[in-house]
């Protein structure tokens, strides 16, 4: 198997910038860590998941995705390198995942797929999450991964796509120790995943009753925070900006915690008390989309945890839910 | 994709995020810093929407004259030498004070710093000033008047810290979230006892002690009441009076007599509440006040102010981490823009107009003597100048009076009365409508320069994206009308050079230089480079040496419900927009969630009128009569209803009282007598 150092990694995602539009983990001028071009900052794939989710390269917030003038329309240019993403964790892949399958099961988005389908995933796993932790290995679910055995990447390949580039990687292949790291990857704990199983089972049960969601949604301030920092999240509004009777239109980001999200034209709002949009946040995930889907659409990436204010992310809400009604 | 760096255009928190822009150079989303020590990856609904009205279809892109009644697409040249000559033309006519400029609390250190250098160096006029008037005036002079120093004493990072938090007149999560989330953290993690006074159930009084929901306007009563126990139970430092403050004896003395009954009868408040309040407050140390415009708003907002300052001096809480009074101001920069000499008797550092000194030392400078002397008007007291005939011309950058200065009728009278009138802002507003020339400005994502937040901290704008059109910085826009005008003084390579200026000029702000804020976080005072800047400001000793004590009497509003005007009006802002909303109306989301003028009364009062939910009314004052949709809440109590001023379509301040505080010029936002009643007989209530 191929394996690369940090330094030949570096080197290696520059070689592919002239062929794809490369995105990375990079340190920002004051230490954010951010998905982006390998001159925004230092690179940085070591340190586990990014703040914000990779998936939005696909779904960005605010998206013109048409033109109209008169009867003609334009849809928006799509990109002139295919994305070369790499980053990813285990947990973003599965999220990704999912949002494939959502944009393309009943209807297909070709507005997100204009973007995903010439895109090449790439997944960062092994000794390299914060303080050097180990992140669970993907071994797939991406095209190719880069495993850290603590001093070197070792390539991965899963997909036609990631053969190709892992065909580019210039080194020597070595006899690599990938088994002893898919064992630790194996073994790792997740308290958390158990949590959120057993939080599944009492929301579907509905075991937890309305107050519980009445003290949750007093500490929630409606910042939104965790449906954009959600991986799995994809509800969007649309507006029309009418640029001298050129119609653009656009999507963003919407949130099942505003008011407006379902107020109807009349008033009459389904979610109209705050406990419930709380509740819904939650139970989309756990309850309504595993009737839908046949199983929980929150992998625990944590970052709606990292982004609440009031820290009610969705980590802390299944704990407390275990705690009290389990 | 690339991504720049700047400071929130919103509230005076300070978030720090990136704006993502497109490879077409659009503005297209928000990421939040993770490592600001403010944000820490978070941001309030308005951060994280800050990019979306950057880009919209109305925004300014051409100047704008006046011809032949009609406002028509002009252009730079004719523009600036319209402005320049008409200006030249009044101040000539009619003296240099027949003019007044309105500076801004959204835009930038150093545009504030130039429009206040263009006022007094080319128009020679101390006649400026900016929306701070409305908001926290009465902080500058309360707590000036105490301290020594008009500004937050303390940082934010002390709300993590505090053992209890009064918090006084500020709806906290919804106008400075990312602060009130502090508090509510503080609270459920650390125990810390919080005491809300506010008469509306604001989202943090569920999180508190206690809740004392007082009368509007009864605040002074309230807080010598609070004193009035603390020092009968012997809970006051007296180690911290003894030897930091004066005039102790005469506080003493005044608080004597707001006794809990006495006090109870004014504000409403049970004995009980008033005495539990005291003693949680007196027995918690470091102990925090917070407040905002709850307070300050009203003929009495010094008052209040300096009642905060009393309290805390009372109970030693000042100069020490998790204590302080502690304004939150609500706009991004408003305290740059007080920091910059955005007032009408200040240069910028609060250094006096009246002072021949640093007359002299800005005539130098600036290259131009004399500099005028005398304090010129207040922002309110322009209006009525306007309306007397006394003004003739009002240059406005970024400010939007129309809508959001009390008595809008008497606005709108006054604004009919002047010659000429220039608005400089990103939008059309209703301001403009009045104008004569209206200038095209560059919004934060389109600028580089400063904005200095609520805790004193200095931090840097960075330019993401190029303005629409021919929209221009206002700095340089006041630079070509300089030019015009003969001065060299203004013609700036770059906002650096302001701030350099500034810094030459400012000693507080000294040490605040360019090259320092790409990489500190600098709070003034920071009198040289060297210095780490002031997180506590009042450590050892007060800035004016001791603290001292003022004997404050209540005094009630200037006016109150009475049988024909039963309810008290108050006003403010919601959650989901700012100010008089020319940025949050156009952004999706933000205008989405409160798209129309609302009142918020008790399910009491709306029996008694026969109102329903969600159904249109009308709200009327002595000054006028508005259409708004019924809020039927207990968030307000009953007798006291609520309004926001956010929307043109029901203008709050249609209703509002221009009656001012005598010192700080604040008019009284938060109380005034209303009435509502049904619409009969109009068929279907659109609005």
């Amino acid at each position: 198997m191929k394996a690369l150092t940090s330094a030949e990694m570096k080197s290696f995602l520059k070689s592919l910038t002239g062929e794809y539009d490369v995105r990375a983990p990079v340190r920002l001028e004051d230490g954010t860590r951010a998905l982006g071009h390998l001159d925004e900052g230092r690179l940085a794939i070591e340190g586990g998941p990014i703040a914000r989710k990779p998936n939005d390269i696909f779904f960005p917030q605010f998206d013109v995705i048409l033109n109209a003038k008169g009867n003609k329309f334009k849809v928006a240019d799509s990109l002139q390198k295919p994305l070369f993403v790499i980053g990813f964790t285990a947990e973003d892949c599965e999220c990704l995942e999912f949002v494939d399958k959502f944009y393309s099961e009943n209807f297909r988005d070709e507005i997100y797929f204009a973007k995903r389908d010439k895109a090449v995933i790439a997944a960062v796993s092994g000794k390299c999450g914060k303080d050097g932790e180990m992140l669970k290995i993907a071994g797939g679910k991406c095209d190719l991964e880069f495993i850290y055995d603590g001093s070197k990447y070792i390539v991965c390949a899963y997909t036609l796509k990631g053969k190709k580039i892992e065909e580019k990687i210039k080194c020597e292949e070595k006899s690599a120790k990938i088994d002893e790291l898919k064992k630790l990857s194996d073994s790792i704990h997740n308290e958390d995943l158990e949590i959120l199983k057993k939080a599944g089972e009492l929301i579907r049960k509905n075991a937890v009753p309305d107050d519980f969601w009445k003290e949750i949604a007093n500490r929630c301030i409606s910042c939104t925070a965790c449906n954009i920092a959600c991986p799995t999240c994809t509800c969007f509004d649309v507006c029309d900006h009418d640029r001298e009777r050129v119609i653009e239109r656009i999507r963003m980001w919407d949130s099942c915690q505003l008011d407006g999200f379902m107020r109807e034209a009349s008033g009459h709002n389904p979610l109209g008390e705050e406990y419930l949009r709380a509740r819904r946040r939650i139970h989309h995930k756990l309850a309504a989309d595993y009737e839908r889907w046949g199983h929980i659409t929150c992998f625990l990436c944590g970052r709606c945890d990292d982004v609440c204010p009031t820290n009610i992310g969705i980590k802390s809400v299944n704990r407390e839910i275990v705690k009290r009604f389990g | 994709m690339k991504r720049t760096l700047t400071t929130c255009p919103y509230c005076g928190t300070g978030c720090r995020f990136y704006l993502l822009t497109d490879d077409m150079g659009k503005v297209c989303g928000v990421e939040a810093s993770t490592e600001h020590h403010i944000s820490r990856g978070q941001l309030c609904i308005k951060g994280w929407n800050a990019y979306e009205f950057v880009n919209h279809p109305d925004r300014l892109t051409t100047p704008l004259i006046r011809k032949n009644g009609k406002l028509v697409p002009s252009y730079w040249q004719e523009a600036i030498d319209c402005v320049a000559k008409r200006l030249k033309e009044i101040s000539e006519k009619y003296g240099s004070d027949s003019l007044m400029f309105f500076s801004s609390a959204k835009t930038t250190n150093e545009e504030n710093f130039a429009m206040m250098k263009l006022a007094r160096a080319v128009f020679r006029t101390n006649n400026i000033d900016h929306c701070a008037r409305l908001c926290h005036s009465s902080t500058v002079a309360g707590l000036a008047a105490s301290f020594g120093s008009g500004a937050m004493t303390n940082s934010i990072s002390c709300m993590e810290k505090a053992k209890c938090i009064l918090v006084i007149g500020s709806n906290t999560t919804e106008q400075h979230p990312l602060i009130g989330t502090r508090i509510i953290n503080n609270v459920i993690e650390n125990g810390c006892k919080l005491i809300v006074a506010d008469s509306r159930a604001i989202r943090l009084s569920r999180f508190a002690e206690i809740h004392l929901r007082h009368k509007n306007g009864t605040d002074v009563a309230l807080l010598n009441g609070i004193m009035n126990i603390i020092i009968k139970e012997g809970l006051e430092d007296k180690e911290f009076i003894s030897e930091r403050t004066e005039n102790y004896e005469e506080l003493k003395k005044t608080v004597e007599k707001y006794t809990p009954e006495i006090v109870s009868e004014i504000t409403g408040l049970k004995e009980e509440e008033i005495s539990e309040a005291a003693r949680i407050f007196g027995e918690s140390k470091p102990a925090m006040i917070v407040y905002a415009m709850g307070i300050t708003q009203h003929t009495h907002g010094v008052d209040n102010v300096k009642s905060c300052a009393n309290l805390a001096m009372l109970t030693g809480n000042l100069g020490v981490e998790g204590g302080g009074v502690n304004p939150l101001r609500g706009q991004n920069n408003v305290q740059g823009a007080c920091d910059m000499g955005a007032l009408p008797d200040v240069y910028s550092g609060y250094q006096k107009v009246t002072d021949e000194k640093v007359r002299k030392k800005f005539e130098k400078v600036w290259r131009v003597s004399p500099l005028p002397d005398k304090p010129g008007l207040t922002a309110t007291e322009a209006i009525s100048a306007a309306a007397e005939g006394k003004l003739k011309a009002l240059y406005i950058m970024g400010e939007n009076p129309i809508l959001s200065d009390a008595n809008q009728n008497h606005v709108r009278k006054a604004f009919g009365n002047l010659e000429f009138i220039v608005v400089q802002d990103i939008f059309p507003t209703s301001t403009t409508e009045f104008a004569d020339v209206v200038l095209p400005a560059c919004c934060y994502a389109e600028k580089d320069g400063t904005f200095t937040s609520t805790e004193r901290g200095v931090q840097a704008v960075n330019k993401a994206a190029n303005p629409p059109g021919n929209a221009m910085d206002d700095w340089k826009i006041f630079s070509e009308i300089a030019i015009r005008l003969g001065y060299n003084g203004l013609n700036y390579k770059s906002p650096s050079e302001i701030l350099e200026e500034i810094n030459s000029l400012t000693p507080s702000y000294a040490g605040i230089t360019p090259k320092r804020i790409k990489k500190e976080f600098l709070q003034w005072p920071c009198p040289d480079e060297n210095h780490p800047g002031t997180p506590i400001l009042h450590k050892e000793k007060f800035a004016r040496g001791r603290g001292k004590f003022h004997a404050v009497e209540f005094k009630p509003s200037a006016e109150l419900p009475d049988e024909k005007w039963p309810l008290l009006l108050s006003t403010g802002r919601c959650y989901f927009h700012f100010h008089t909303g020319t940025m949050t109306r156009r952004s999706k989301l933000l205008d989405r969630e409160e798209r129309f003028p609302y009142v918020e009364l008790h399910p009491d009062d709306a029996k008694k009128i026969g109102l329903a939910d969600r159904e249109y009314c009308l709200v009327s004052t002595r000054r006028g009569e508005i259409k708004a949709m019924a809020r039927i809440t207990d968030m307000v109590i009953p007798g006291i209803i609520f309004m926001p001023f956010h929307f043109f379509e029901g203008a709050a301040n249609v209703l509002t009282n221009n009656a001012l505080d005598p010192e700080s010029k604040i008019p009284e936002f938060k109380v005034c007598a209303a009435n509502i009643r049904k619409i009969e007989d109009e068929g279907i209530n659109i609005c």
